[in-house]
């Protein structure tokens, strides 16, 4: 699967978890970056056909806004442990999304979401995604939308370029 | 008939938010029950009788798809409609936990009304 094809289902992916799960409507744009603005980074790895790791990185706004649509919550009572474990949640939702979309026939496993909470932790957060891929085997893709007064950003990093069955069987 | 659901997911969040949605379908229901995995959610089951189980599969501890075993090999909890829950969509999990006694499978993410829907056939409950 091309990269291109990657990033675009990333997006339907992000678009379709806010919608359903969180009843938020956003507007994005393929690319971005993770960048060093105040807000909550999630990373998460998986193992699967290609294994890879997914970051989420979500700024204090639209970390409330997902996080009270998700519980059903007010912001002003919502608690930063309930917020942290929301933007967890959101990051395996979309993760699975994905993979369940682009990884091969084979089943994939999710490791545990986890906060990162030094920028030496997350990956080279500030490093810009589109075009910018360390291993040219590698594959990445990314994703930028604004969550209400926020924004929201994910990054997909996968050790080798996607290939879906369908897209297989076209070779 | 007022109903009585178990909800199997190591996130509490998730937890919540599926017994705010059950809340929406607008299911007559008595009781929602919680556990974190699948170990916990038999220990529910040993002290309370549910009408159906919506678990999640990875979990750390007992996950999704040894509870299911557990349940299957209960002379009476096998008799308990089981709903799996999960972000993975890729057909051949879903075949396996459907062979291992689930009755419905639930991708994420899904709308209130399909939660309904599948509450609905598992629970067998009459049209309006």
């Amino acid at each position: 699967m091309p990269e291109l094809s990657v990033t675009r289902t990333l997006q339907e992916c992000v678009n379709e978890v806010l919608e359903k799960m969180f009843f938020i409507d956003c507007s994005g744009e393929q690319g971005g970056e993770l960048s060093p603005e105040a807000g909550i980074t999630v990373r998460l790895e998986f193992e699967g056909d290609p294994p890879g790791v997914l970051f989420l990185r979500v700024t204090a706004e639209a970390a409330r806004d997902v996080a009270g649509g998700f519980l059903g919550i007010d912001d002003k009572d919502l608690s930063e442990p309930q917020i942290g474990a929301v933007v967890c949640e959101l990051a395996n939702m979309i993760c699975g999304s994905v993979l369940s979309r682009i990884e091969s026939s084979a089943t994939f496993r999710l490791g545990a979401p986890h906060i990162v909470s030094s920028e030496s932790d997350s990956g080279e957060p500030g490093r810009r995604v589109q075009g910018a891929v360390p291993d040219p085997a590698a594959c990445s893709a990314a994703y930028a939308a604004m969550v209400g007064e926020g924004r929201l950003v994910v990054r997909l990093d996968l050790e080798k370029p996607a290939w879906n069955a369908s897209a297989r069987s076209a070779f | 008939m007022a109903y009585r659901i178990l909800i199997v997911d190591d996130s509490p969040a998730m937890r919540t938010f599926v017994r705010r949605v059950v809340a929406l379908t607008g299911l007559d229901v008595s009781r929602c029950l919680e556990a974190s995995d699948g170990r916990e959610g038999l220990e529910v089951l040993q002290r309370e009788w549910v009408d159906v189980i919506l678990t999640d599969i990875n979990m750390p501890g007992m996950d999704g798809e040894e509870f299911l075993r557990r349940l299957a090999g209960h002379e009476t909890f096998c008799s308990i409609p089981a709903i799996v829950i999960s972000t993975d969509a890729t057909r051949q999990r879903i075949d396996r936990l459907l062979a291992l006694g689930a009755c419905r499978y639930i991708t994420k993410p899904f709308l209130p009304e399909t939660l309904r829907a599948e509450l609905e056939a598992a629970l067998e409950v009459p049209c309006a």
